[in-house]
């Protein structure tokens, strides 16, 4: 549905994107993760039409974007960082207005909107103004917007930003729905465990370059990140936590939430042999264990100094 | 005609509120106080006036409503217009515009055409005022369809302006300011220069009143030259424009052209090219990815 290859955007000296290269089978929802800066957006708008990239090839659905962007634009539906609505407008007239934009016909516009205001679950607000709604509401607005043409690739840049908890599940439900109507998705977030869940693959990038990408489950055997020990002991820490820094396999002990965490860079057998240790000494250990390896672990891992080991 | 979006959601947005009221009401307030304190200081609503009508006072109140009318406009249209792009840009709903395949070009034209239409609702609304003059005579309706006219092609020049800038500067206030200069440009920078050049011909030995032609294209951008042309030349002299009667006296010695008889046919020309011009960039600066002419087959460095 998109492939990029070898993207590069300069901003005069600045290398936003650094040949970036990435690939998402129609029907998959891809998670584009990065730090602020790293280039995630301006890949976006790059996609998206509203950039030009200095070099390299992009195409949607086969349709190459330089050649053809009215062709390409058709193809996309683009949600940005921030809101964009205009508050003098009700629901309904935002809808139709960009109904209009898209160039659907009159006849058709009203149940075309109202169709996508049900479901982002907004009927009953159809007569409020925009300004009105709250930020999870306007961003789920933004969201039937960028679907109001019916696209079949779908760019979202950070739709999670700024909602509480519950906002956030809404949105992750749509989603969840839109990946089932047949949609590929292109979605940028911060909040990595929420990413995780949602998207079949993920792309990892770092000063506008691609780190690593395939599915989560590929990323997690690809990456090898430092294993973390957490220990809890009942009653008197400061005797466990010494012991722990003797071990020449353990380092970065600390105490924190009433468990006692350490980096550890060995294998299993030494690490029972640790704990058989602590039971010998009688540290009264009442949970020992290692810590989940996750997107977040593997994200920082790769964009804080760990990016020359990877891959 | 296809249906244009951005002019119907402009129109609605603009006349929702207390805003497009009160600003007809101000507007309309403005040009009856104008009308009542001339006819007031002219002795024409007095009861104990013993002086009877003088039809030359229609001429002048409709001469002095001219002025303050389209002072009006060049005043209101930037403000109108300077904040189209960049307000679209401060919401930040420009992009999503840009990514739709709605041409640019719609969207500045929407943009403009909502804007004129404020100001043409403005004019039009002023109709029963200057109908006032009708009562007592010396103006014809083709006069005042004209002036109309005159007006509707000066807020499109006006508005192409504000547009222009506004595509430019990322703060609607720094591109109504822009605006404004580029007007104050217009009317005074065109004096300036003309004055310039006769100064310097004349120190020179020369007679500017030589080249009248010279004078009419540093003239012919400024919008009160315009106006007075065709108001001196079709209803009568006005007495702050003793400048464009003196052109007036000079151009109606010579029998070179047409154009030396109709000189706000100028104007109106270049407002013309000039809003084209405008219009047509505007577009090109708002394409997010512009697309550069294919070489020719052969044709390598």
């Amino acid at each position: 549905m998109l492939q990029i290859t070898n993207m590069v955007k300069k901003y005069k000296k600045v290398t936003a994107v650094d040949g970036l290269s990435m690939k998402i089978d129609k029907g998959h929802i891809y998670g584009f993760v990065g730090a602020n800066g790293a280039g995630k957006t301006t890949t976006m708008k790059i996609v998206a039409g509203l950039l030009k990239a200095t070099s390299g090839k992009v195409y949607v659905n086969g349709i190459d974007i330089q050649a053809d962007p009215g062709g390409v634009k058709k193809q996309i539906g683009y949600m940005p960082d921030f809101f964009g609505v205009y508050d003098d407008l009700r629901v309904d007239e935002y809808m139709d207005f960009y109904a209009g934009v898209y160039g659907i016909p009159a006849d058709k516009r009203k149940k075309v909107c109202d169709d996508l205001v049900e479901l982002v679950n907004l009927k009953d607000k159809m007569d409020a103004y925009v300004d009105s709604l709250s930020r999870g509401m306007k961003q789920r607005l933004c969201l039937a917007r960028s679907l109001i043409h019916n696209p079949q690739l779908l760019i979202l840049d950070e739709p999670a930003s700024g909602l509480d908890p519950r906002a956030r599940a809404e949105i992750k439900e749509i989603l969840k729905e839109l990946r089932d109507m047949g949609k590929t998705i292109l979605i940028s977030s911060h909040i990595l465990p929420e990413l995780s869940q949602l998207c079949t693959s993920i792309g990892i990038i770092n000063a506008g370059k691609m780190v690593i990408n395939g599915t989560v489950d590929e990323i997690m055997q690809r990456v090898s990140v430092n294993k973390v020990l957490i220990v809890k002991v009942n009653g008197e820490m400061q005797p466990a936590v010494s012991f722990l820094k003797e071990q020449p396999v353990l380092c970065n002990v600390t105490v924190s939430n009433d468990q006692i965490s350490a980096d550890f860079n060995g294998d299993d057998e030494q690490l029972a042999r640790i704990l058989a240790q602590m039971v010998e000494r009688k540290i009264p250990v009442i949970s020992f264990r290692e810590a989940e390896k996750n997107l977040e672990s593997i994200f920082m891992n790769l964009t804080v100094g760990g990016m020359k080991d990877a891959v | 005609m296809r249906y244009n979006p951005v002019i119907a959601k402009e129109l609605k947005v603009k006349m929702r509120g207390w805003k497009s009221p009160a600003l007809v009401t101000i507007y309309l307030g403005f040009l009856g106080l104008i009308v009542f304190f001339y006819f007031l200081t002219n002795d024409q609503i007095s009861r104990y006036s013993s002086y009877s009508f003088n039809p030359r006072t229609a001429v002048n109140i409709y001469n002095m409503l001219a002025i303050a009318q389209f002072m009006l406009i060049l005043l209101i249209t930037p403000a109108l217009t300077g904040g189209a792009i960049s307000g679209e840009r401060e919401r930040q709903t420009l992009d999503l515009l840009l990514c739709t395949n709605l041409p640019t070009f719609s969207i500045v034209f929407g943009k403009l055409i909502s804007s004129i239409a404020h100001v043409l609702l403005l004019i039009v609304a002023s109709f029963p005022i200057l109908g006032i003059v009708f009562i007592f005579g010396g103006i014809g309706l083709v006069d005042v369809l004209l002036l109309f006219a005159f007006y509707i092609v000066t807020a499109f020049m006006v508005g192409s302006v504000g547009l222009f800038y506004s595509s430019i500067f990322k703060k609607s206030s720094i591109a109504m300011v822009m605006t404004y200069v580029t007007l104050l440009g217009f009317v005074i920078g065109t004096v300036v220069i003309m004055y310039v050049w006769t100064f310097f011909t004349m120190r020179f030995g020369g007679n500017p009143e030589t080249n009248p032609a010279l004078i009419l294209i540093f003239m012919a951008p400024n919008p009160f030259f315009g106006l007075a042309s065709m108001a001196t030349w079709s209803s009568g002299y006005i007495d702050i424009f003793n400048i464009f009667y003196e052109l007036k006296r000079i151009f109606s010695d010579k029998t070179a052209g047409w154009i030396f008889t109709r000189p706000w046919l100028l104007n109106i020309t270049f407002n013309v090219l000039l809003s084209g011009v405008l219009i047509w960039f505007t577009s090109w600066k708002l394409k997010p990815v512009k697309r550069k002419k294919k070489k020719k087959a052969g044709y390598q460095s």
